[in-house]
């Protein structure tokens, strides 16, 4: 009968439904999917429109290579943070961690051949974008002098410390807070100032991203950008940060793997 | 004690294991002991606390009580150094994907410290009657082929201690036939000693020189084969497991009960 069929169908709708509702009050994290996400693309987009307006890009030449620049700098942030992160969630992925966590290997090795292999990528896939950057829109990224090498060596250890604050994440939470993998990175670049001072962003972010190691390197890169050589205070304060950072991420890991051991969770991947 | 223990070396110690989890306690107070060339078998009902003491073995997961010492290391202090002395495979555990068999055992000859482990890997392979597999791709291999590939990858690095949850089960009789007298001869040839979890007794009966039988987290019974049916005044295993498991049915919310046969339950 219609009825029932119609009946049977809904009831089976409200079930499938609750049940994702169950998962979605159930992680937290997920939420942010549907919260943080849209509000993250308004600001990135929003800080643009308000530099661009504010005429400190005094001419199109200049805001290009603000964003070219910054563009190609924050892959080395969010390839070597994707790289590590999700060299670790393959292993979740094929259900292989309780196999490596039996072998004799060390932590600190597991995450260092898992970068190792992640600048290769990372290599990769920045000269891919310098070639295009050069191709497409002529801008040279080797005018910008060897001053690149520390800001992006920086940005380097940025990406891995974040990646280690994801597997830490992924440990205690489980594979529901994968998503963290990429969706961190997009609360990173806007608050980062990558292709806008940190000025342009709403005043009470303003020393959100002051804090942010990435948005004085990003500000170092700009100044390189306008021709004025290394700003050595804001790489400084940049370096510093990092390393206060990644002191921070492997403390954490620490922290969660202990837990991980003490609570079993391994049972999650055998 | 068995016979011969007190002169052949101990490769693994645990004393005093206690795990809880959130609603029950998967371990209670065990003690292990096996030495060089023993071939155990952990054994109890579903739920009895196997392979949380395996995990524990293997520093996976620690004790919230007690130690673990492999070959003398303790495993709290020195993790990786004591790993090099053990192998571990189970059944239900996968191949890495998107690799071949011989470069998957390459990476884990690797990763127990092997430079070159070529020859393991023949002899590993050869062993256990699967040369062939060397250059198929993980995907392409049976569970039966792939439990065989699990136990090569375990033994690549000659440990002195082989862990095994559950190596046969969903085997095929010719297959679990190969993997009994791989291990049977790996065991003889390298002294290397076996602790393994099955549910199959009579493959336990025909593997293992010792049982120990877990029940409600508990050691509840340690000897060889027959010492054990005799102390229980059954015929073998099986109707010790079965008597055992319905001894005790609550003592843990997710033990099952199980009838005894033999009192007509």
């Amino acid at each position: 009968m219609v009825a029932d069929t119609l009946g049977t169908s809904w009831l089976r709708i409200r079930a499938i439904a609750h049940r994702h509702a169950y998962v979605l009050v159930r992680s937290p994290h997920r939420l942010f999917d549907v919260t943080l996400w849209p509000l993250v693309d308004v600001l990135l987009f929003g800080s643009i429109a308000t530099f661009v307006n504010s005429g400190q890009a005094t001419t199109g030449a200049k805001a290009a290579s603000y964003l070219l620049a910054g563009i190609v700098l924050w892959h080395v942030v969010y390839q070597s943070q994707i790289a590590v992160s999700t060299g670790f969630l393959e292993e979740t992925w094929s259900r292989n961690l309780l196999n490596l966590m039996v072998t004799p290997i060390r932590e600190w090795e597991y995450v260092a051949g898992v970068a190792l292999f992640g600048m290769l990528k990372l290599a990769i896939g920045i000269g891919v974008m310098v070639i295009g950057a050069l191709l497409f829109f002529s801008f040279d990224a080797s005018t910008l002098g060897f001053g690149i090498v520390p800001i992006a060596a920086v940005l380097l250890l940025v990406g891995w410390s974040i990646s280690l604050f994801v597997i830490g994440i992924v440990l205690r939470w489980g594979s529901g807070a994968e998503a963290l993998a990429w969706g961190v990175m997009f609360v990173v670049m806007p608050l980062s100032g990558i292709f806008y001072p940190v000025s342009a962003l709403p005043a009470f972010l303003q020393p959100v991203a002051l804090a942010l190691p990435t948005t004085h390197a990003f500000a170092a890169l700009r100044t390189l950008v306008d021709g004025g050589g290394l700003d050595w205070t804001q790489l400084g304060i940049a370096t510093v940060s990092a390393l206060i950072l990644a002191a921070l991420s492997v403390w954490f890991l620490v922290r969660m793997l202990s837990l991980f051991r003490r609570r079993g969770y391994a049972t999650r991947y055998s | 004690m068995q016979q011969g223990e007190e002169t052949s070396e101990v490769v693994l110690e645990a004393r005093g294991l206690v795990k809880d989890y959130a609603r029950a306690r998967a371990v209670d107070g065990v003690d292990l002991l096996v030495h060089t060339g023993e071939r155990v078998a952990l054994l109890g009902p579903n739920g009895a606390g196997k392979t949380t003491t395996l995990l524990m073995v293997l520093g996976v997961i620690s004790p919230d009580e007690g130690w673990v010492e492999i070959s003398g290391r303790r495993l709290a202090r020195d993790r990786s150094r004591a790993a090099e002395e053990i192998g571990f495979a189970a059944g239900y555990l996968p191949l890495a994907e998107r690799l071949r068999v011989r470069e998957y055992l390459k990476l884990y000859g690797q990763l127990y410290g092997l430079r070159d482990p070529r020859p393991e890997i023949t002899a590993g392979l050869e062993r256990f009657g699967i040369p062939h597999l060397g250059d198929a791709m993980g995907t392409e291999l049976s569970s039966g082929q792939r439990t065989l590939v699990g136990i090569v990858r375990a033994t690549l690095h000659h440990p002195r201690l082989l862990v095994l949850d559950e190596p046969t089960a969903s085997l095929d009789p010719d297959v679990a036939l190969r993997v009994r007298t791989g291990l049977r001869e790996l065991s003889d040839d390298e002294g290397t000693a076996l602790l393994v979890t099955s549910h199959d007794m009579a493959e336990v009966e025909r593997l293992c020189d010792r049982v120990v039988f877990v029940a409600a987290g508990r050691i509840v019974a340690n000897g060889s084969p027959k010492d054990v049916a005799a102390t229980y005044g059954r015929g073998d295993l099986e109707s010790v497991f079965l008597h055992l498991a319905a001894e005790r049915p609550a003592a843990r919310p997710h033990a099952v009960p199980a009838p005894d046969p033999d009192r007509g339950a």
